[in-house]
């Protein structure tokens, strides 16, 4: 599998940009596409578009090009919530009613798709930036929204479908694609809506594992960790039923095509679930936003946001029903509960928690790739700290390749890695740890702060580093950075920024 | 050490009448704050019926919850039990084995009663790797389940030496360069496993055996013994009621000086 490393920056998207905005006067020009009133917005706020985004999802993973992509750099069977809060925050920047959050929005995931290409298993080529697989993201999340009315039994209008079309249409052109590759008109989307469900959606490797391996394989959010039996008990029933719910909702002739089986009584538990979620819109205003739940799954319990203390008072309760459910239960046989209470880990499992970012067994680039996403993500990193970023992952790709791959297949097994951890501490892992206390040293003061810790971490300075002072230094900063990834320390800090799921 | 208080000044002193459960009648002395139990003669019980020694384990449990219900029925705060010493994993090893599987099967067993109790229950030691991991998960459980409890709390002193965790806090004190003169005895005993646990009032020793064995060294500095010929098997409420009033009927003196009570009062 070969990948691109080093993109080099598109040029070229403001002047597509300009000459959509020219063909589509009518978008460009009107500012109140995005924002509060827009049918964009409501959508954000429907309990139901959570649903509606799984089905989506599952949609674009039937193209083939996109499950390609997918499996090879996809951080969603590892870390499902994590990808989750950051579709929904994406998205709800991408429709911001400021023109100025929208166009950065826009520029980082163009650099994000740039950096998505190569060709995966079976030789099938993918390239994030391709125009037709984007405009088939958009169409998917289009198309889902309006099925999403339709199964919940309160179908969108005529004049309401129009302008959510024309609002994903202007989602697409910020992106700086050209108009063409999503029809101009509604009329003519759903002739090319169905065309390329039955002529180009496979079943593909990426839609098998999202329906039959992550439904039942979810990882438990990071504010539900240690409390794995209430959680394996939820998902045993609440998984199969998820994917029963996606699978019936799917286009009929896909279905058939992709030999995805039909379950009796599927369909009315699909629509009883839309209509059902659909009801908590009756909800006083605030109590259920799915943006709001998403961020809430992949909050860390350590962190001192506000919500994290409900939530610990939460936890311990269910902590103590949990604790009192496996007392109760008549001696099971002999399970083996992990330890997570040391502060050294097993290399092994260090590969599985930190390094295997995609969850496919294997070290590769798309793994880094995924943790300088995530840090780039969380920093709203701009060029050239980006690239600088990447650039040393890169290098530490390379410094692991060539120290650790002992069969020389271009790729790491935990076998691999646990013979050779300590070589794991080379130049260039140190130079990571340069870079990203660069990057997160926002204002170049050359220590961090509370504020900078925090947008890394997302929580504010331990106690005992608040009273030495409210400063990292660079010093220990790369000390705990590298103890972190080579000295196989837990770290609670490190843990929710590469570990959770 | 001239200066010999009446002890039942001290105990009713205003500093202390609030920690300490005030005395039945106002006149003698109260309750025991923390009792602790040493449950010895298991072995011999078993011995003199011609039984195992196992079966002598598996009767104790009747006596534990017995004691259990006696001390939270009596007022008292703390219970320390001393279930299994460090040195206990020296005995042969199908004992060994069939204890933790006794004590995993109490443990699970009355869980929800000492819970529906009001009963807080930790477990002192539980650092050993030989302990089984499930049950240390049990142990755990326990903890959770129960620790938001306000009732009389229940040290479990499991796989404890006294000794031990008395190298233990000074390895804590010279691990933090706490210089030489600034350790005190409460500086010390902040660092000891449960620091908010206060000395021990009275222990009660069953069988006749007349030793500290190892049990919680430090807490013990003050406390007053009374060595019951009966053995724990065979213990019963009863029992542990006369041992309190024994307590009662003595002048403890603390060394002529009033006595630093370890810990702070719970809320």
């Amino acid at each position: 599998m070969t990948t691109n490393t080093q993109p080099d920056s598109s040029g070229s998207e403001t002047t597509a940009d300009q000459a959509f905005a020219q063909q589509n006067p009518h978008i460009d020009a009107d500012p109140s596409l995005f924002g509060p009133g827009s049918q964009f917005h409501r959508l954000m706020n429907d309990p139901r578009w959570a649903l509606a985004m799984v089905r989506a999802t599952v949609l674009e993973a039937a193209h083939p090009q996109i499950g390609a992509a997918l499996i090879d750099n996809s951080t969603f069977v590892a870390h499902p919530w994590r990808r989750l809060h950051n579709t929904f925050l994406s998205l709800q920047r991408m429709s911001d009613a400021d023109d100025h959050v929208r166009q950065r929005e826009a520029a980082r995931l163009n650099r994000l798709h740039a950096r998505l290409n190569g060709i995966g298993a079976h030789n099938q080529p993918y390239d994030a930036m391709d125009p037709q697989v984007r405009a088939w993201v958009v169409a998917t999340l289009f198309e889902s929204a309006v099925t999403m009315g339709r199964l919940g039994g309160q179908p969108l209008e005529q004049s309401a479908m129009e302008r959510l079309y024309a609002e994903f249409q202007g989602y697409l052109a910020a992106l700086g694609d050209k108009a063409g590759h999503l029809p101009p008109t509604l009329r003519e989307f759903w002739q090319y809506y169905d065309r390329v469900v039955q002529e180009e959606l496979e079943n593909t490797e990426a839609l098998r594992i999202i329906l039959y391996k992550l439904f039942d394989h979810l990882p438990a959010p990071a504010v539900l960790e240690g409390m794995p039996t209430i959680w394996a008990t939820g998902r045993a029933l609440a998984g199969p039923v998820i994917g029963a719910i996606t699978v019936a909702s799917l286009p009929e002739p896909f279905r058939r095509r992709a030999g995805l089986p039909e379950i009796p009584g599927a369909q009315t538990l699909m629509q009883s679930a839309y209509l059902g979620v659909g009801l908590a819109r009756f909800l006083p205003e605030g109590w259920i936003r799915a943006d709001a739940l998403a961020s809430l799954l992949s909050l860390s319990p350590e962190s001192d946001d506000p919500r994290a203390r409900t939530i610990s008072a939460v936890r311990d309760g269910i902590k103590r029903a949990g604790a009192l459910l496996r007392l109760i239960t008549p001696l099971p046989a002999q399970p083996d509960p992990a330890d997570t209470t040391e502060t050294q880990r097993s290399a092994e499992d260090f590969f599985h928690a930190v390094l295997d970012q995609t969850g496919d067994g294997y070290l590769d680039w798309p793994d880094l790739a995924a943790m300088a996403r995530e840090i780039s993500g969380r920093l709203d990193l701009e060029e050239p700290q980006e690239t600088r970023l990447y650039n040393a992952y890169a290098d530490w790709w390379k410094e692991l390749q060539a120290a650790l791959d002992s069969d020389g297949d271009g790729r790491i097994c935990a076998e691999e890695f646990a013979a050779a951890v300590p070589a794991l501490a080379g130049p260039a892992l140190i130079k990571v740890a340069d870079v990203l206390f660069d990057v997160t040293d926002a204002d170049g003061n050359q220590s961090i702060d509370a504020d900078e810790y925090r947008a890394l971490f997302r929580t504010g300075f331990r106690r005992d580093m608040a009273a030495t002072g409210s400063m990292y230094s660079r010093g220990e900063f790369v000390k705990d950075f590298l103890s972190f990834m080579s000295g196989r320390q837990r770290s609670t800090t490190y843990d929710p920024l590469l570990t959770q799921a | 050490m001239q200066v010999e208080k009446d002890v039942s000044d001290s105990v009713s002193s205003p500093a202390q009448a609030d920690s300490r459960r005030p005395v039945g009648q106002g006149q003698r002395r109260g309750i025991p704050r923390h009792v602790a139990c040493v449950m010895d003669g298991n072995g011999r019980w078993a011995a003199q019926r011609s039984l195992p020694r196992t079966s002598g384990h598996r009767a104790a449990e009747t006596t534990v919850i017995d004691v259990i219900e006696a001390a939270r029925s009596a007022g008292v705060e703390w219970l320390s039990l001393y279930a299994f010493s460090t040195e206990n994993w020296r005995r042969p090893s199908d004992e060994v084995d069939f204890l933790m599987h006794l004590v995993r099967r109490v443990v699970r067993k009355h869980a929800p009663l000492l819970h529906a109790r009001g009963v807080r229950c930790r477990f002192l030691g539980v650092s050993d790797s030989k302990i089984p991991a499930p049950l240390a998960q049990d142990f755990d459980d326990l903890t959770t389940l129960t620790g938001a409890n306000r009732g009389m709390t229940l040290t479990v002193a499991f796989d404890h030496g006294g000794r031990g965790d008395i190298v233990e806090a000074a390895r804590s004190l010279i691990r933090q360069g706490v210089p030489a003169d600034a350790v005190t005895e409460e500086s010390f005993a902040a660092r000891l496993p449960f620091p908010d646990t206060p000395d021990v009032d009275l222990v009660i020793r069953t069988s006749g055996e007349q030793r500290i064995s190892n049990f919680m060294l430090w807490q013990v500095a003050y406390a007053e013994w009374v060595f019951t010929p009966v053995l724990w098997p065979d213990f019963r409420a009863a029992h542990f009621v006369e041992c309190v009033h024994t307590y009662q009927q003595r002048d403890r003196r603390f060394g002529g000086v009033a006595p630093a009570v370890n810990g702070v009062p719970r809320p």
